[in-house]
């Protein structure tokens, strides 16, 4: 397949086990939105810290409170995304609420220099201040959804566990009915496919679809539908092994 | 055969694999942990003939998310400890700055020369100073730097001022060096900016102070961290130029990947300038403004200054690769 012809936002990876997994990309809107969870989380902790600091303040004495507090801030604002995504789970807590991870672009999980990079930078994608205008472009003018962070560090976001396509139960076909002919793998992945999503559409578009395969299942309408399903059953069934 | 047929016959396998990746992410002692390579290459064997056979979404997906979480426990990368931050220090660092001399004399010159020109302006014009420091920039310096004696120790009498101040510098100077870093993503002029800014604002500064305040108590004042803060001023600065110039001049390689390797290259600066710009804040905090007498305070500072120049000329000449 082209490469240029995709249209979803998997990416095949290649390990160096000699096989390929796929990631799928994270387009910016959920990252904007994983953004602004961190922000609200580093907004809370800032206000907790502050009134537990002016608390602490009539021991310390305020000058003390104020320093903490400072010091507090250049953490939370330089360190917060550099701590989680070098940590274990690759991921902000924002990024985690949204099912979002950071790794290198070969998949494995990224290093500390890698999150330094990656997060100061945000010094920049975050241009014209505050609209992260930079970051945006540069997520839509790159393959992977990069923006100049992760170009630099060699980072990508992506979804943590692929979420499922959603499928809904079709009742499964009556009789499985042998292909007559040799089927090409995208031809046998594009059955599979019928079947596994057929439940999602109505009657009247089932057989709509079904009817671009008509030379194959040799029917038209409800029954062609029947007879694809029926193929794709005997592509995937249990025969026991060779 | 069948998806079903591949699926039943190794159900259990990855079942089996499922279950000890479950373990190992939670971090718990795991029983025959040391099988998960062996099993980790099953499992992408598995992925590939799936893939190769078409067996449809629900195996490979299946397959396809178990493989990945093998390869992140796999190729996690182990923590650094404290030999490492040890030879970072005494060797690493000094030849990652002298490795990019050309960079450090571009740096240097970008603070230096608008400093000088600067500070001397004030003998002949104050117009050029007046107009960088501002009319509340020149109250500021009054205050600090404007009578006979030592106001500066004055204003930090209160409890925990110094604390708080060496905070502030912790805050305000290690996040410039940062900024300064980034800029450089801005093909180098972010950087570039904030040197030059930096140069003009400081050589306002002093200017001023030589000419309108009480100088000795102002220089007293910053003999101490100038050398730290400075010189790590200008390694962010070389930090944010080996950024720039990767993208600027690639070289023979694609305009992405050169940035990659500069970023990577510009790490060790960007380390040493945050570990020396914090370095100066706890002096700046804890010493600069003590009320010591003058000479001491000159002397300290001046031997700060030539035990750092030592320190970038001589450490780690012996060490590692140096060779």
């Amino acid at each position: 397949m082209e490469e240029t012809a995709k249209l979803d936002t998997l990416q095949q990876v290649e390990l160096a086990e000699g096989m390929g997994i796929r990631l799928r990309m994270a387009g910016p809107m959920l990252r904007i939105v994983a953004y602004l969870m961190d922000l609200l989380i580093r907004g809370v902790a800032v206000v907790a810290i502050g009134i537990g600091l002016t608390i602490a303040g009539f021991a310390i004495g305020p000058q003390v409170t104020s320093g903490l507090g400072l010091l507090v801030w250049f953490l939370l604002d330089w360190f917060y995304p550099v701590l989680f995504e070098a940590g274990k789970r690759g991921a902000t807590p924002g990024k985690r609420m949204m099912g979002l991870r950071v790794v290198q672009a070969t998949g494995s999980p990224i290093t500390w220099g890698q999150a330094i990079i990656r997060n100061f930078l945000r010094a920049v994608d975050a241009m014209p201040l505050p609209t992260y205008g930079f970051a945006i472009v540069s997520c839509l003018a790159t393959k992977r959804f990069q923006r100049l962070g992760d170009l630099a560090a060699g980072t990508v976001v992506v979804y943590d566990r692929l979420p499922a396509p959603p499928r809904v139960a079709f009742p499964p076909p009556i009789s499985s009915v042998p292909v007559p002919v040799k089927l090409t793998v995208d031809e046998v992945r594009a059955l599979g496919l019928f079947r596994e999503r057929a439940g999602l559409w109505s009657d009247g578009r089932r057989a709509e679809i079904a009817d671009q395969a008509a030379v194959l299942s040799g029917a038209r309408g409800a029954a062609g539908v029947t007879r694809l399903m029926g193929m794709a059953h005997w592509l995937q069934e249990k025969r026991g092994g060779r | 055969m069948t998806s079903g047929d591949f699926e039943e016959k190794n159900q259990t396998r990855w079942l089996e694999y499922e279950e000890l990746v479950n373990r190992l992410e939670n971090g718990k002692s795991v029983p025959h942990a040391e099988e998960m390579p062996r099993r980790f290459r099953e499992l992408c064997l598995d992925l590939s003939l799936a893939e190769s056979r078409m067996y449809g979404g629900n195996i490979t997906e299946r397959l396809n998310n178990l493989v990945i979480r093998g390869y992140e426990l796999l190729y996690r990368t182990r923590r650094a400890g404290w030999e490492k931050v040890v030879a970072f220090v005494t060797v690493d660092f000094p030849q990652a700055v002298r490795n990019e001399w050309r960079l450090f004399w571009l740096c240097s010159v970008v603070f230096w020369i608008p400093f000088f020109v600067v500070m001397f302006s004030a003998g002949h014009d104050m117009r050029w100073v007046q107009a960088i420091l501002g009319a509340d920039g020149m109250a500021s310096m009054e205050q600090m730097y404007g009578g006979k004696e030592e106001q500066i120790s004055h204003l930090r009498s209160e409890y925990g001022s110094n604390f708080m101040m060496f905070c502030y510098y912790i805050y305000n100077n290690v996040g410039i060096d940062f900024r300064t870093f980034a800029g450089g993503m801005l093909a180098g002029l972010g950087t570039l900016f904030y040197l030059l800014f930096n140069g003009l604002f400081m050589g306002a500064a002093a200017g001023y102070v030589n000419h309108a305040c009480n100088p000795e108590s102002f220089w007293t004042f910053v003999i101490g961290h100038s050398s730290l803060e400075l010189i790590g001023m200008v390694v962010s600065g070389m930090a944010g130029m080996r950024v720039g110039l990767a993208i600027l001049n690639p070289g023979r390689l694609s305009r992405v990947r050169a940035l990659m390797a500069g970023a990577k290259e510009a790490l060790p600066l960007i380390y040493g300038a945050g570990l020396m710009t914090t370095l100066a804040a706890v002096v700046e905090g804890f010493w600069s403004a003590e009320p010591f007498p003058s000479a001491l305070k000159y002397s300290v500072g001046t031997v700060g200054w030539i035990l750092l120049i030592a320190y970038f000329l001589f450490a780690g000449r012996r060490g590692r690769d140096a060779a």
